[in-house]
Formats: C-alpha cells, structure tokens, sequence
C-alpha cells in the first residue's frame, strides 16, 4: 500500500468514526427517556463503590497511633476535692509519662450545657451532680505503642481510691481499625460487583437497542456497511452510557458527601483530631468518568458481538 | 461484468431455486429478467449481492469470482452494486438525506462530498428538495424513487432492481424504466427483475426468462416484436 492510499484510507475512517459518533448521540438524544433510565440505574450503582471508598480512605488517613487518641477519661468520686484531684494529676503527669486535663464540674457542666442545648434544664439542679473529671493522654516515648500505653495508664488509675471509672476510647479506635480492613476489602468486592452490574446494564440495553434496530442493520448491511461501522455507533452509544453514568455517580455521590461532611468532621474533631473530608482528586474523578465509560463500551461490545452473530445466523443479513 | 457458469441454487429447506444457470453481462448492458413467481429471480439478484453463496457453479462479479470471496469481503462487494429493493427498504425514522447519504457514509466520504452528491442524485430522480422530508410522508413512486437515488448516489458501475414497479400504477412503472434507461445510457450495467411482460417489451432491451430455476430463453433486445416505448 502506498502512502498516498494509506493516508485516504485513514481520513475516510476517521471520517467514519465521526459519523458512528454522531449518529449514537443522535439516538441517545431521541431515545431521552430510556438513556435517562439507564444512566440513572448506572449512576446509582456507581455511586455506592465510590462513597465507601472515599469513607474508608478518608478514615485509613487517621493516624491511629497519635497520642490524643489514646486519651482516657477518668471520672473521680464525688467526695474528691480539687487539692486532691491536683496531686493525681500532677502525679500522672511527672511519674506516668502523661498529659493531664482537669476538668471541674462546673466546666464539665458549662461544656455539657453547650453541646446538649439542655440549658434550661439543667438550672433545674440545684447542686451540680458532675464529678471531677481528668483527661489522660499518654506521652509516647520512643516506639512504644499506644494500645500498650494507654493499658499501663489504666491498670494503675483503676487501683487508685479517688477513681471511680476510667472510660477507655482507645479499643473502639482498635475496632475501627479492624473495620477499615475489612471495609477496604469490600471496596474491592463492590468494586468488582458494581463494576460488573455495570457492564451487565449496558450490555442489556444494547441488547435491546440493537433488537430494536435490526431493520437499520439490515438496511446498512445491504448498502455495503461492514461490521465495524454497523458495530461502532452502538460501542459509543455503551461509552457514553458509561461516561454519563459515571458522572451522575459522582454528582450523587457528591450529595451525599454535602450532607454528611458536617456531623462526620464534628465526630472526628471531637476526639481532638483537625479532621477535613479529602473528597476525590481531580485525576480521581477523570479516572471514575473514563472508568465508567470504558466499562460501558466492554458492555456494548459483549452484546454487540452476541447479537449481532445472532442477527446474521437469522439470515437476516444474507446467508454466505 | 456479471458472469453465471453452471450456477445452482439450492436452499436449506431443499426447494431448487436455480438449476444450472449461464449467461454473461457485458459492461453497459441493460438486461430484463423475468418469469413467473418463484422462478428464482430474486434469488439469482441475492447471488450477485452475496447475499447468498451458489450451491454450485461460478458467479462473478466485476473480476471477481463470488463462490471464492470470504464473506467478510461482501460489504466490499456490495459498495460496488446499487440494489434498487420492491419493498424500498428505507429507514423511516430517518430523513431522505440520510437514507440516501448512507452508502456514502459507509464509504467515509468528506461530508461536503456527501452534501453535493445526495443533491445530484434526488435531482436525477426528481426529488429535488426533498431532503428534509421523511419516508413515510412520501407517495410510494416516491419512496422507490428515494430508493433509487441510495442506489446510485455512489455510482456504482452495477445497479441492480427486484421487482421495482410492483406496488406502482403503469404511468409511474413506465417513468421508472425511463429512469433506469437514462443511468444506463451513462454508462451503468443495469439488470432489472420484473414480471411486467408488456413494459419489458416495450423497452426492447435483451431479456432472460427464468422458468423453475433454469434460464429457458435469452432473448436480445432487437429480436423483440411489438410496439416501442
Ligand atoms: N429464503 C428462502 N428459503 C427457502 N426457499 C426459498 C427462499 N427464498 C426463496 N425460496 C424458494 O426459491 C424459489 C425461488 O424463489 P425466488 O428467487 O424468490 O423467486 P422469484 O423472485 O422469481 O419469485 C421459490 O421456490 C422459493 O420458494
Ligand atoms: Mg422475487
């Protein structure tokens, strides 16, 4: 082949493959109501795998080992007065290797009056009923682990007579940690179902797309249209399919994320953590659009090659 | 240009559809071909358009001998015929411009080419105008005459028609032939399948009659009697 016919060759392709391009958003437009339906079950599908991601990597970006998480909160008796309650703190601090927040009953009750709204309420006592309350957290020396740590604290603020309760966070924070193993390994297993509902999605439709244009196929095929350009509008159809779907995920997701971001990063802060939501990053959202789509082409290709094999063992399209 | 050697065609149901059937179409020719119903007319035209493979013998094609062609070289093939259908075989969710532009779509063809040769060819069938217009909103001569112009708006050197007067009244059939003298006179192979016996005579062109699948008469066109169109 020469290079004059190779270059004429290739400018009808492409100009083949902008008409296949055109003409699949043509049918995706005039079919408003089924591309509608088909993008929004694939949008939902897709915005569940991409929301526990993002949970589960945003809590993986906790740092599990940082000292304010293992804080202990030691509610002491109420017959505690606050020269006693000084001497434990000061001896928690200089002997155990530990940082120590007194906090009074009366700030104990100011802070519960904020954050409950019970303000009213709460004039109703006449003695405030709240004891003092310390909060422990360990100063981690050099590789010691704070699981060991805040154990340490523990055993010998429960043998001491002023302690009424030591509240210990630290082993939700190990359950957690625990969970987010598992949950990022049902990212992948959601990632691997939805991903493959996805294809299953457009392959169907395509499917019903191509049974609803067999005669067009009949026609182009007679015309001398060959596999590829009666197949191409049809594998663009499943791309954009996918690319919408994909994008109405991130949309969704995006939604939800509005509503939760508030009461999550308030959770977060309270265990002393400046905590922010890192949505997903630029690449991040052009990877799950193209991901869509080419998931929605692999889709449409499936299909496209079943049926299209089933078209011509019909005879529909000449029997040679 | 077309060439049938001993071509038999049998289908999977076992009916004989052609029985050894030879004859040879020069470059230009414009032949009739007709016979009863079930004679095996659209069968020998499906032949030509690959649409179906012989059973035995040879049939080719433009140089090219079809029993030897893999059947993903058929688009190629029929890229190089205009096939005029009785049933016009229009998609009618689609304007005329676009069924007429197809062939040379699929050829990939610069849309501005494709502007300017839709246009030639409606005028020559004298649709001129009417692009924009759907299928189902045209007369039926009309829609055969949309039919036509798919066929020959990439000017292939072969046109062939199955039956294409069939649904029409004989003042439209007679313009018709006209149409398909004038393509001819330009350079076209034209071969059309009709059992309208008086028009065919009229046209006095050379005629192959089929009877149950075997060619039972080859007739030239000036041996034919009777008064001229
Ligand atoms: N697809 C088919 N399958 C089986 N038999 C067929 C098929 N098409 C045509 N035939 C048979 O082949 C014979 C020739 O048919 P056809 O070529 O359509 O004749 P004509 O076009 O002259 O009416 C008939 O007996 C018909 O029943
Ligand atoms: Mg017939």
């Amino acid at each position: 082949m020469n290079r004059d016919s190779f270059r004429r060759r290739s400018r009808a392709w492409g100009r083949r493959q902008s008409y296949s391009f055109f003409s699949s958003l043509g049918t995706l437009l005039s079919h408003r109501l089924g591309t509608l339906m088909t993008v929004l079950v694939l949008g939902i599908a897709m915005a569940l795998p991409i929301g526990l991601y993002v949970t589960v990597s945003n809590l993986r970006t906790l740092d599990l080992q940082r000292e304010q998480w293992g804080t202990i909160t030691v509610f002491l008796n109420s017959e505690a007065a606050e020269a006693q309650v000084q001497e434990l703190a000061k001896l928690i601090n200089l002997d155990h290797q530990a940082s120590v927040e007194a906090i009074s009953p009366g700030q104990g009750m100011e802070q519960f009056r904020e954050a409950s709204g019970f303000g009213q309420t709460l004039d109703l006592f006449e003695d405030n009923p709240l004891p003092w309350v310390l909060l422990v957290t360990p100063r981690l020396s050099d590789g010691e682990d704070l699981g060991e740590a805040v154990a340490r604290l523990d055993a010998w603020l429960q043998e001491r007579a002023e302690v009424d309760l030591v509240q210990i966070d630290f082993k939700w924070l190990q359950r957690l940690a625990g969970l987010l193993e598992l949950g990022q390994a049902l990212v992948s297993v959601l990632s691997v179902m939805f991903s493959l509902a996805v294809v299953v999605v457009v392959a169907n439709t395509i499917r019903l797309d191509v049974a609803s244009r067999a005669e067009e196929i009949e026609v182009l095929s007679l015309v001398g249209a060959g596999n590829g350009f009666i197949r191409q509008p049809f594998l663009y159809s499943g791309f954009w399919y996918g690319l919408l779907g994909a994008m109405l995920a991130l949309v969704l997701f995006n939604l939800g994320l509005y509503y939760l971001q508030q009461p999550l990063e308030r959770l977060l802060d309270s265990y002393g953590n400046q905590f922010e939501v890192v949505n997903i990053g630029g690449s991040g959202l052009v990877l799950i659009v193209f991901a869509g789509g080419f998931l929605g082409f692999l889709g449409a290709w499936v299909s496209v090659q079943r049926y299209l094999r089933q078209l011509r063992k019909s005879g529909m399209l000449g029997r040679l | 240009m077309i060439t049938f050697e001993q071509v038999s065609k049998r289908y999977e149901s076992g009916a004989m559809a052609l029985r050894e059937v030879s004859f040879h179409l020069e470059p230009g020719e414009m032949v009739f071909l007709t016979g009863h119903s079930g004679a095996g007319k659209s069968t020998l035209l499906r032949l030509i358009l690959m649409l179906e493979k012989a059973t035995r013998g040879q049939v080719i094609v433009d140089g090219r001998n079809l029993s030897k062609t893999q059947s993903r070289q058929a688009p190629r093939v029929r890229r190089r015929i205009g096939m005029i259908f009785q049933d016009h075989k229009l998609l009618n969710d689609k304007t005329v411009f676009d069924n007429v532009s197809l062939p040379l779509m699929i050829a990939g063809e610069r849309y501005p080419d494709i502007r300017k040769k839709v246009r030639a060819a409606l005028d020559k069938v004298g649709l001129s105008g009417k692009e924009k217009s759907w299928p189902m909103r045209l007369s039926g001569g009309e829609q055969q005459r949309v039919g036509i112009a798919r066929a020959i708006v990439g000017m292939p050197p072969v046109l062939l028609a199955d039956e294409p007067t069939g649904n029409l009244d004989p003042e439209l059939s007679r313009e018709l032939f006209g149409l398909f003298r004038q393509l001819n006179s330009q350079g076209v192979t034209v071969l059309v399948a009709s059992h309208d016996l008086a028009l065919i005579r009229s046209m006095r062109q050379r005629v192959l009659v089929l009877a149950q699948g075997k060619l039972a008469d080859d007739i030239s066109g000036s041996d034919i009697a009777g008064p001229a169109a």
